[in-house]
């Protein structure tokens, strides 16, 4: 098997002078979940739909599985689940209709056990695909959309805002999955708003920004790169000094309490406060979304 | 080759569209009935020849011999393959078949479809076969109903239409049909919007029925008129007596290959976007 489940060299998406995806480079191991993330227009799902072949790169290549998605499409395809972010489905279809048309074209057979497992965890029942999809909501929907993308047990999912409509509880079933999904080795690419979510579920994050990469690491390696909130409460009144270590910034000041930002390790600070009556230490774990946010923002006219 | 998932995909197509195909089947079966039912009753009422002999000689000598052919049990039955309504009809059901593909391009389904491991060139030749089938079908229908109207409703002593009269006619019908479906896939094979796909086909088929009309009318637009695939539809010569011309299924056949040519070509080309 290949090393990478999905590897992208120079993709270029250009529609007359505008380019919805600009020289993307990017790689998806086995067993990998991958969070795609970027405001709407920024590229995403066109990168998603160059995987599919749905659309033709203007410049560069992708691959699956070592395969090329442009000239080697069907091998491509039959190992992948695809979840788009609205399922284009006629309401006058029922799920079962819908679940069976899309198993039989598939590469990868689809076991009725394992659909019938994937019913039971989202709480979709025979009587609910049984009814015609006009019938069915938001969320329900969704559910369809999930279990026809995990049913045959692809090596790569492609989910395209996979959590939008699903309950709390639904989203716990999802990521259950999720988890499942990588521990067999299948790798996952994810587009997602919901940061909290890629903060808790994927490996990496890969930022796009008008068609541009900007930001590829690990969700770790970000949070440890993203600034920390550090309030220091002190046993007395005191003044802060003047100045305090490079990548320290001083956000607050009140008689016996600093509030702090500091980017990078916290051992300067700690050197800088040695002399200072420190009654406590409070450090706020930083978020990917704090980082997300920021090159959100930068994005922003 | 594995078969499976395009033969899925042509009976899921069937499916879909089967309320469709049958009420017009049956629609246009009836039609076939009523006519048979219209005819005996001015044949029973010796009203063709009162028909005939109304006829001014100016108009006669305008309208041709086929006017007289035409006043007769048979030349009425005929009237339900080339009514107006009848091939706008059937125009128009084989622009609604041959666009399917603009439709699910536009509600997202060929995005479901296409992730799957399915060539292109499924998707139009599912639309292609069903196409096809769909004209048998009505046509089939028509010519059952036809069938069902003279055994059941035709006065004794009545000229019967031949066979081969009525298969002739249906087969200029369906292969008129055919090139129809060919150029509107070749339409919707590059649209986003099944409703732009049918409205350009209708037009187009509008502006071809017209030209060819005027062109029967008028001497000098006549020239123009073999550019409309109306032309190569010849009902009249063939009630007359006259067999299916063959340069008419050359013609309307090599339309409908065209179009399929170039909607494999241009669907195998585009950009799935919606």
């Amino acid at each position: 098997m290949p090393a990478s489940a999905v590897s992208i060299r120079g993709l270029t998406k250009q529609y007359g002078a505008l380019r919805a995806v600009d020289n993307l480079n990017l790689e998806v191991a086995p067993g990998e979940i991958l969070g795609f993330l970027g405001l709407n227009g920024a590229g995403k799902t066109t990168t998603i739909r160059i995987l599919l072949d749905l659309l033709r790169p203007t410049r560069g290549s992708a691959f699956i599985f070592g395969h090329d998605c442009r000239r080697d499409g069907l091998a491509v395809r039959a190992n992948v689940g695809y979840l788009p972010a609205e399922m284009g489905i006629y309401p006058d279809l029922t799920g079962l209709e819908v679940l069976s048309l899309l198993a039989g074209l598939g590469g990868r057979a689809a076991a009725p056990r394992r659909r019938r497992e994937l019913q039971e965890r989202f709480g979709l029942p025979d009587t609910d695909l049984r009814r015609k999809l006009r019938e069915y909501s938001t969320g329900m929907k969704r559910k369809l959309g999930l279990i026809q993308a995990f049913q045959s047990d692809p090596l790569l999912l492609i989910l395209d805002e996979p959590t939008e409509g699903l309950d709390p509880l639904m989203q716990e079933a999802f990521y259950a999955l999720l988890a499942e999904a990588r521990q067999r080795g299948a790798a996952i690419f994810m587009s997602s708003h919901v940061l909290s979510e890629v903060d808790r579920v994927c490996d990496r994050v890969a930022l796009l920004r008008k068609g541009e990469l900007v930001l590829l690491r690990a969700v770790e390696e970000i949070r440890r790169l993203a600034s920390r909130r550090v309030r220091v409460h002190l046993l007395e009144d005191r003044l802060p000094p003047a100045q305090f270590p490079p990548g320290v910034e001083l956000i607050e000041s009140a008689p016996r309490l600093w509030t702090l930002d500091v980017e990078g390790y916290l051992g300067p600070l700690l050197e800088c406060l040695r002399a200072v009556p420190v009654r406590d230490l409070e450090v706020v774990e930083s978020k990917l979304e704090d980082v997300v946010m920021r090159y959100y923002r930068e994005d922003r006219p | 080759m594995n078969l499976r998932p395009p033969l899925l995909l042509l009976a899921h197509s069937m499916k879909r569209l089967r309320t469709l195909l049958f009420a017009m089947a049956l629609l246009l079966s009836v039609f076939q009935i009523v006519l048979v039912a219209e005819a005996r009753s001015v044949e029973r009422s010796g009203g063709f020849q009162q028909l005939a002999a109304l006829i001014p000689p100016f108009a006669r000598e305008l309208l041709g011999p086929s006017i007289t052919a035409f006043m007769s049990f048979a030349g009425i039955l005929c009237l339900g393959y080339f009514h107006v309504a009848v091939m706008g009809a059937l125009v128009g059901l084989a622009i609604a078949v041959a666009t399917v593909p603009a439709s699910e391009v536009e509600t997202g389904f060929m995005d479901l479809i296409l992730a799957r491991p399915l060539a292109r060139h499924w998707i139009i030749t599912r639309s292609i076969v069903v196409a096809s089938l769909s004209i048998g079908l009505v046509l089939g229908f028509m010519l059952l109903g036809t069938w069902i109207g003279l055994r059941t409703l035709a006065p004794a002593g009545a000229v019967w239409p031949t066979v081969s009269l009525l298969r002739s006619l249906a087969l200029n019908l369906g292969l008129l049909m055919l090139a129809w479906s060919g150029v509107a896939l070749a339409i919707a094979s590059t649209a986003r919007r099944r409703s732009a796909a049918g409205a350009v086909a209708a037009v187009l088929a509008l502006a071809a029925f017209l030209v060819d009309y005027l062109g029967r009318l008028w001497q000098p637009a006549e020239a123009l008129a073999w550019f409309s695939p109306f032309r190569y539809f010849s009902p009249f010569d063939l009630v007359m007596g006259a067999p299916l011309p063959l340069k008419n299924v050359a013609v309307l056949l090599g339309i409908a290959l065209a179009g399929f040519l170039a909607a494999y070509v241009l669907f195998s080309r585009r950009d799935i976007s919606h």
